[in-house]
């Protein structure tokens, strides 16, 4: 089974993983949690909506604009076989 | 930066990035200030011999200090730790948690008003005097217990213990010994390590999650 190079990058797993935990997140949840820069997130978020992993839906809160960014069905998908792979190569290693 | 290298935990993932909302040590303040309140209720029904002047004191005294926890907490943690829905296992939670608050005010009113029907009809001091402690330990260490468990914040196991002592501190010295312990002085020695902590951590919270400024609005993600 092969590894889904777009989420093993590191910064984008850890993007992954958060949004996978939760239904949705804002960016500075995200931002938080990850430890990634305004700039590193929204590039990486743009690949991952890109090749429809996460969806970025945008609105207001009162005047504020309020962007939510939620792990489409098939990021959750995605991630899953992911996981599933990486448990699958790193199982069988031994010390 | 805490990029991961390695597969996460999904459910300690989830478990740390929920309790961090607690970490702001705003509820342990409202905790505090909510025995504090009590034992004003309970000065003042002394000085006007009236329980329902004291019921109105402390029901307002609730009133102010979880509005005004709600609305600070928004302003404290949004734009520190940002906002998030959670997944339906951990809503069901949430909800559980705020039935267990309910069905606890409900005990606590029905209980104020069987002590206040007891003492009227004179139903002997010494059952009231003896049970009326235990049913508060219980009530405090179940629910503050089941909120550490059901929101995974165990000091909240703690605070259980402490609130619970009130009831039997402020009774069975008299009961036993004779010797009467103000309600300030019983909610007070009580009410102040969880009042400590609370502040401590909210001092924490500040230094260690300063505001989130975005360079660029937040609207312009993903429009790379």
């Amino acid at each position: 089974m092969g590894v889904d190079r777009l989420i093993h990058e590191p910064a984008r797993l850890s993007i992954m993983a958060n949004l996978f935990v939760v239904e949705s997140a804002n960016a500075t949840y995200l931002l938080q949690q990850t430890g990634l820069t305004w700039g590193n997130l929204g590039s990486h978020l743009t690949r991952l909506e890109t090749a429809g992993y996460v969806a970025i839906e945008k609105g207001y809160r009162g005047r504020k604009p309020h962007t939510m960014v939620a792990l489409t069905d098939e990021g959750r998908t995605a991630f899953r076989r992911y996981r599933a792979a990486m448990q699958e190569a790193l199982g069988g290693l031994t010390d | 930066m805490t990029v991961m290298t390695h597969l996460p935990d999904l459910r300690a993932l989830e478990r740390q990035a929920f309790s961090k909302f607690y970490e702001d040590g705003l509820f342990d303040i409202l905790l505090g200030l909510m025995m504090v309140a009590i034992a004003f209720g309970a000065v003042i029904q002394d000085w006007l011999a009236s329980e329902l002047a004291s019921f109105a004191v402390m029901l307002a005294a609730a009133v102010v200090l979880v509005s005004s926890f709600t609305i600070l907490r928004v302003r404290l943690l949004r734009p520190r730790l940002g906002d998030f829905k959670p997944r339906p296992e951990r809503r069901r939670r949430i909800t559980a948690t705020r039935l267990v608050l309910l069905g606890s005010m409900v005990l606590g009113v029905v209980a104020f008003g069987i002590g206040g029907v007891a003492g009227g009809t004179g139903t002997p001091p010494a059952t009231v005097e003896v049970l009326l402690p235990v049913v508060w330990f219980v009530n405090a260490t179940v629910v503050l217990g089941l909120m550490a468990y059901l929101l995974d914040v165990p000091r909240f196991y703690l605070y259980g213990v402490l609130f619970g002592l009130v009831g039997p501190l402020l009774i069975w010295p008299d009961v036993l010994w004779g010797v009467r312990v103000p309600p300030p002085l019983a909610f007070g020695i009580l009410a102040a390590p969880i009042l400590a902590i609370g502040v401590w951590k909210l001092v924490h919270f500040v230094r260690t999650y300063p505001v989130r400024v975005n360079p660029e609005p937040e609207a312009d993600l993903g429009d790379r």
